[in-house]
């Protein structure tokens, strides 16, 4: 009991903001495990004539196994995908709450993209104020919403390709997995370059940034990293600790 | 203080027993697990000669022909308790055999009576009856050295004819540009299956034979009676035959999954083009969002090095 007490008296002097809900929190886990999973499974396909991608299929227990664990993550990314759209429709319909429209990106994102871009090279002096995301993470969130879609039609595609011929032409198959693998790699390469390099490798936030798995952002941080909302939440006479997504 | 105590003799024998027990272990294993001991059957001794190496002799074309058989492959060959006379005939010194490809074969083919047959009905095989000397025959895929004293069992890991081997083997000759441009084989059907999903479950499974259920070139081509791809009973040759060809793994497959088949071609223009479309846009995207995301990360790294170096 002690110790709960100590964490809730050291959540009160940190002074820390919510920023997720624990729907929000889930939903991340669950992408990442499941990618996780998908990409160690699915990379040695891609390099199979790679001597270390042999390896390691061989630590998994050979091919059947990382096929298995394959069809399982993709299924369990999918559910993921299946209760974010259900909790953005319980949120909208059933709680009210107005459409997220602060994660659409509209023309100051690109401006944002320029000036982040030109406060790296020496050109301004100061960061973009960022709203409630930044194009970061916008990017991120619709580039998995794009490839989502992508990753699970061929993905189901090369799990069924017989199924899937018996009414859809041939072609759909060798397109699938070019999408497929192509995808893929774009959404690694994405992840590993700029989503681990921005969420642990910068000054600010190394060695994690943990606000995705908490839920909660110091207020400093908050009021450095999403200055326009933090402005908004308390200096407009209407303070609140809880953020609506 | 106490006194010392003698020791009982008994321990002393006890001891040389037991040193006794555990060199006799040692000698009896030593002799059981010296597998050197597998010699191949050798009635005549023909090794104490032919098992020198550099032992030749000329012919009247004035040919060196090498009379050197390695001992060393013999002894672990599929045919190591067959006497050499089995082959070779009771009286080896008073034949002449031509040395030929051919003649091979019809040598093996002696006892193999069934897959000599399916052969001479090959591809390789008719070539082979017409004295084509490229031609693989049964030593080729049999033997890691294609040579007759050295033939390899099926099932033995290391034999070429293995399964996890198998497209390595064909390989051999069918990844050879130069040899393959002879007989009108553009594409490069080794690195295309390699490429396929038979080639890389090849490639990713071990050794375990459960673990290499998976098509290989002869699964699909045939092995002894192999046959060209323009020939019309090829099971590869015309959508027909390849269907009931996939049929024999995907059982419920139906003509558009051996339409969506790409074989040994890679897409294009002509040859699926949605997939060799598909490939372009994602090459497209890819490299820009990737280049993007770089210049971003570059960007940051010089600014925070910078501001780290300045303070």
């Amino acid at each position: 009991m002690a110790t709960v007490a100590q964490a809730i008296n050291r959540e009160q002097a940190e002074d820390r903001i919510k920023r997720f809900d624990v729907h929000q929190i889930v939903q991340h886990a669950g992408l990442m495990v499941s990618f996780i999973l998908l990409v160690l499974t699915g990379l040695p396909l891609k390099f199979s004539n790679l001597g270390i991608s042999q390896w390691w299929v061989g630590i998994w227990g050979g091919l059947e196994v990382t096929r298995a664990t394959h069809s399982f993550a993709a299924w369990m990314m999918a559910a993921v995908c299946l209760y974010h759209a259900g909790y953005l429709i319980y949120t909208i319909l059933v709680l009210k709450r107005p459409f997220p429209v602060k994660i659409v990106p509209g023309l100051q994102d690109v401006f944002q993209v320029i000036e982040e871009i030109a406060y790296y090279l020496g050109i301004r002096k100061q960061k973009p104020l960022v709203d409630r995301f930044n194009w970061k993470e916008k990017f991120d969130y619709w580039a998995i919403f794009w490839g989502m879609p992508v990753m699970f039609i061929s993905g189901f595609i090369l799990m069924y390709p017989v199924f899937i011929t018996s009414f859809l032409p041939g072609s759909v198959v060798p397109t699938a997995l070019v999408a497929h693998s192509d995808e893929a790699m774009l959404a690694l390469v994405w992840i590993v370059l700029v989503h681990v390099f921005f969420n642990h490798f910068t000054p600010s936030h190394f060695p994690i940034n943990t606000s995705i798995f908490t839920g909660k952002v110091d207020r400093e941080k908050y009021r450095e990293e999403h200055a326009l909302e933090y402005e908004r939440m308390f200096n407009a006479g209407k303070p609140e600790t809880e953020v609506k997504p | 203080m106490m006194k010392p105590e003698r020791e009982p003799r008994w321990l002393t024998w006890k001891r040389l027993t037991l040193c006794a027990v555990i060199a006799f272990t040692l000698a009896v294993s030593w002799v059981a697990l010296d597998r050197d001991g597998a010699r191949a059957l050798d009635e005549n001794a023909c090794l104490a000669c032919h098992g020198t190496e550099g032992l030749y002799k000329t012919n009247e074309a004035g040919d060196k022909i090498s009379l050197f058989v390695d001992e060393k492959a013999v002894n672990t060959a599929a045919h190591r308790y067959i006497d050499c006379t089995t082959c070779h005939t009771a009286a080896p010194h008073d034949v002449a055999t031509p040395l030929t490809k051919l003649s091979l074969a019809e040598k093996c083919g002696t006892c193999h009576k069934s897959e000599y047959k399916f052969h001479l009905q090959s591809i390789h095989g008719q070539q082979l009856v017409q004295g084509n000397p490229d031609v693989a025959t049964c030593v080729d895929c049999h033997s890691p050295e294609g040579n007759p004293h050295s033939v390899i069992r099926v099932l033995e890991y290391n034999a070429p004819a293995y399964k996890k081997n198998i497209a390595e083997t064909c390989a051999k000759c069918h990844d050879n540009k130069a040899l393959m441009a002879d007989y009108g084989i553009v594409e490069k059907v080794y690195e295309s299956f390699m490429r396929s999903f038979h080639g890389k479950a090849i490639d990713l499974g071990n050794y375990q034979i459960g673990q290499l259920d998976v098509a290989t070139c002869t699964n699909c081509h045939g092995y002894h009676d192999v046959k060209s791809v323009n020939d019309p009973t090829s099971p590869v040759a015309g959508m027909d035959n390849l269907l009931k060809t996939c049929q024999q793994c995907h059982v419920d497959a139906g003509p558009q999954f051996v339409a969506g088949f790409l074989g040994h071609k890679e897409a294009s223009t002509e040859h699926v083009p949605a997939a060799h479309y598909t490939e372009i846009i994602f090459r497209v995207i890819l490299t820009t969002v990737i280049a993007f995301g770089a210049v971003v990360v570059i960007a940051a790294i010089v600014r925070f090095s910078l501001k780290r170096w300045r303070k």
